[in-house]
């Protein structure tokens, strides 16, 4: 049986070097010419719990995660506890069974248990214990078919920077790896073999990766941050490379001092950033009403994980939805964007920084633990056409006396003056201002100052991101949803057509402003409509419902366990709610 | 060349929201005097201030002037020193903004050492919410939110920062403007993170420690024979000593700043012209190949 995609899992203690090595695999993936998406399911502890990888590959561009489990690579017995149920009906398991046995009671009829002492191999031939995650890879190559050659390709170009003797010891730990099982199971065990794609030659980047380089290039030169998952990435990206440029990173005392931080850093004239997660956006809520009240631009990475509370901190969620756009006293103008991929996370937050400079207010880029922990397979990032738009930012000297910060206009931004040009001298309050930016509580000037606050929400329709529509535009079937959940739910779109069903999807990119004219006509004349997001609430089903009212064929399609969508659930649900005939078959 | 400057040049045409006799006015004639006798030009000063009644001076220094939230002045303050370092940045608050609400900052404000200043507007109550107790009333001070008296110990805000890492503490008394605009003259000179924590006795609300209470309560340093403000145990005993307060500059030391760690030789403005070659940073997804 040849696959044109496969999900290996690998499964061990945290620490057991199951990244490691999914990161190993995913490199040889991508030589192949496959697309790849990963997808870290770990606890919030560095050694011991347990701990998952997957990996996701095939021929199909920008996968979530698979329907199940191909095969599972276990380090330990509860690795094959906790995934059996899981695994593909004909999948695989190599078991290391160094230091446990197999029970019978987890074997499952339809699926075949390859077990191999990966940990004596390692210790025993090789000399060294942590080898034995490269042994796996040899015994997945040959269990799967894969070009050896691209594997040891895979291996010497992840350890060359280590030198020779590394790269060596990998090698002979691949070869162990296929022998072993050659030795053990014959040649071509299990029958799969696993197509080979056109194109080697593209990226692999992990969503935080991507949103610090977004941001750099779009000339951010200011972070401030406090370390929080699945957030801290960023901060590190930053941190690393920021600096090469004249840019500047702090590590802040807390979410209250980044968000202010970022909000001075802003005033002076820097475009400046903070990341940080559900909890952090808690604590920055203030802050980011004070960048609203005065107007300053700043760029705010919240990547979402599950809450409340502490929540599951290394788990996902878009729960944090309802907070990003209504969080805080009072009413500011704001810009929810959310990248569905990692590819659309570099290009994104580079619109994230136009449209807060050139509007003035806070904008946020919303990605979530499934997509911003991921890796994933892009094409090369094109920068022929990524341009930096400071909108009405002002450096040459201004008439002192004329000069008004919060100048009225009909678009509703001002000119902005930064300190240090002549002329230009005002204050920037959170206190009610006019448009001198001196504190009035003047009630005919607050109305006036609302109205060209919140105005700005309008003039900056033209530059919001657009939504992406896929599969059949007249389809009966329309399912809504954003961010991590473009995976799955893009791929239930072509399985669905697959089988002769039509659908549509809408893959909103910009929730605020929310942009009630897509959807209104994304949905028109549909039969069904599905809202798929990871909330308990429906949050992104309560704000469509705003501008639909109810609809007896609106339905939502929830997850909340902290896990991603599996297409194989997106297409249940839409299949028994719509009646879809066979769905099954999808 | 050298600019005359006048505190007038300092002043804004908004009118005070101030109490007649606040302490709040000899701090920012004092801050208006030691800007104009340092040359400064308004275009490149800074000046970032919290909530409450010291809150508003932020409106009335012709500066580049920021009124935040509650506590956060600090974090801002640094951020636009790192920014652009070429801005002379003062920040100021009262005892509530910089003791209580913004207590962490404070911390760690000091411990970074940005070359900045900040002025410690302490009338030993909150005002603005028309007399509750704050961090530096003291123990038994009664108030509408502790009728009983105060239970709470006062912060010692310099020996607080001497123990962070102060690099220049510094005391004085909205009476006495001269010493004041000495002071915060050193303050701004000074390389580093400076404090100047100012007794401003407020007329309305605080009836124990007014301007009458004070001149019987203070000293000055430079009355202690062979005082060092190098002498960072020395300032430890002179600050945690009991009885009657001084006032002065109690500890000053160079180390290295904050902007002067992280900026290195980094343009003064950190960013504020944008290549407009983004190309140059395509060759970064080279390592992700």
């Amino acid at each position: 049986m040849i696959l044109n995609n496969i999900e290996v899992m690998f499964g061990g203690q945290a620490g057991d070097g199951s990244l490691t090595t999914g990161d190993l695999i995913a490199g040889v993936f991508k030589r192949m010419g496959l697309e790849v998406y990963t997808y870290k399911d770990f606890p919030s502890r560095i050694r011991g719990g347990h701990t998952n990888y997957v990996i996701r590959a095939g021929t199909r561009a920008n996968y979530g995660m698979a329907d199940f489990v191909d095969c599972l690579v276990a380090f330990d017995l509860e690795a094959v506890q906790m995934h059996i149920e899981e695994i593909r009906s004909g999948g695989f398991v190599i078991f290391d069974n160094t230091s446990e046995e197999l029970t019978e009671e987890v074997r499952r009829d339809d699926v075949t248990f390859y077990e191999v002492p990966l940990g004596k191999l390692a210790k025993v031939d090789l000399g060294l214990e942590i080898v034995r995650n490269t042994i796996s890879l040899g015994v997945i190559g040959k269990l799967v078919g894969m070009d050896p050659q691209v594997v040891r390709e895979a291996v010497t170009g992840v350890y060359k920077r280590k030198g020779e003797k590394v790269v060596d010891l990998n090698i002979r730990a691949i070869e162990a790896g296929e022998n072993y099982v050659t030795e053990h199971y014959g040649d071509k065990p299990t029958g799969y073999g696993l197509t080979k794609g056109e194109d080697g030659d593209r990226l692999i980047m992990m969503g935080n990766d991507a949103i610090g380089y977004g941001a750099l290039t779009a000339g951010c030169r200011f972070m401030a941050g406090y370390p929080i998952t699945p957030a801290t990435d960023v901060l590190e990206w930053m941190a690393k490379y920021a600096p090469k440029y004249g840019g500047v990173v702090i590590q802040a005392e807390d979410e209250l001092a980044a968000i202010n931080m970022i909000i001075g850093a802003s005033f002076a004239g820097v475009r400046s950033m903070t990341a940080t997660s559900g909890p952090g956006i808690s604590l920055m809520t203030e802050g980011i009403g004070l960048a609203g009240s005065i107007e300053q631009p700043i760029v705010i990475i919240e990547c979402a994980r599950a809450g409340p509370s502490t929540g599951l901190p290394t788990k996902t969620e878009q729960s944090n939805l309802n907070h990003l756009i209504f969080g805080g006293h009072g009413e500011i103008p704001r810009v929810v964007l959310a990248p569905g991929t990692v590819e659309e996370s570099f290009y994104i937050t580079i619109d994230a920084f136009n449209i807060a400079e050139k509007y003035q207010c806070p904008v946020f880029v919303l990605s979530e633990q499934a997509l911003c922990q991921s890796k994933a397979t892009l094409p090369h990032l094109n920068f022929d056409h990524l341009e930096v738009d400071r909108g009405k930012l002002v450096l040459d000297p201004v008439v002192f006396g004329e000069y008004k910060r919060y100048e009225f206009t009909d678009d509703g931004v001002s000119p902005r003056v930064i300190p240090g040009v002549e002329g230009g001298m005002h204050l920037v309050p959170g206190s009610e201002h006019n448009d001198s930016g001196v504190i009035t509580e003047n009630a005919k000037n607050r109305k006036r100052m609302m109205e060209k606050r919140m105005g700005k929400l309008i003039s900056m329709k033209p530059d919001l991101p657009k939504a992406n529509v896929f599969g059949h535009p007249e389809a009966g079937i329309a399912i809504i949803g954003y961010g991590s959940n473009r995976g799955p739910i893009a791929e239930a779109v072509d399985r669905f057509a697959e089988a002769g069903v039509a659908t549509r999807f809408l893959q909103l990119r910009t929730l605020w402003p929310f942009p009630e004219e897509e959807v209104q006509a994304f949905i028109r004349d549909a039969e069904h409509i599905f809202i798929v997001e990871n909330t308990f609430t429906g949050q992104l089903a309560r704000l469509i419902k705003v501008i639909t009212g109810p609809l007896p064929h609106m339905h939502s399609v929830l997850k909340y366990n902290g896990k991603p969508f599996r297409p194989i659930e997106v297409i249940e649900a839409i299949g028994t709610t719509a009646n879809v005939r066979s769905y099954a078959e999808v | 060349m050298a600019v005359v400057m006048s505190p007038k040049d300092f002043a804004t045409a908004t009118p005070s929201w101030w109490c007649a006799g606040c302490g709040d006015y000899g701090v920012l004639a004092s801050l208006k005097q030691a800007c104009a006798e340092l040359a400064l030009q308004p275009k490149d000063v800074a000046f970032i201030s919290g909530i409450g009644c010291s809150g508003k001076i932020s409106g009335y220094l012709h500066s580049y002037a920021y009124h935040g939230v509650h506590g956060r002045a600090l974090p801002a303050a640094t951020a636009i020193k790192l920014a652009n370092r070429d801005l002379t940045v003062i920040a100021a608050g009262g005892d509530g903004d910089g003791y209580a609400i913004g207590a962490g900052h404070f911390v760690h404000a000091v411990r970074r050492n940005t070359n900045m200043t900040y002025i410690v507007m302490d009338n030993q109550t909150y005002g603005l919410t028309k007399g509750q107790s704050s961090p530096t009333s003291a123990v038994g001070y009664i108030t509408g939110t502790s009728p009983t008296g105060n239970p709470d110990a006062p912060v010692n805000g310099l020996a607080l920062a001497l123990a962070a890492g102060g690099t220049f503490l510094a005391r004085g008394f909205s009476s006495q403007p001269k010493l004041m605009t000495a002071m915060i003259k050193e303050a701004i000179n000074h390389p580093g993170f400076a404090i100047v924590e100012v007794m401003s006795p407020c007329v309305t609300f605080n009836k124990v420690n007014t301007y009458a209470w004070f001149k019987e309560n203070v000293y000055s340093i430079d009355e202690v024979e062979g005082y060092d403000p190098t002498d960072r145990k020395r300032a430890f005993e002179v600050l945690m000593a009991q009885g009657k307060i001084p006032l002065g500059i109690f500890y000053r030391e160079i180390r290295p700043t904050l902007d002067e760690i992280v900026l290195k030789d980094s343009p003064a403005v950190a960013g504020l012209t944008i290549d407009a070659d983004l190309g140059r940073f395509a060759s970064i997804q080279e390592a992700y190949r």
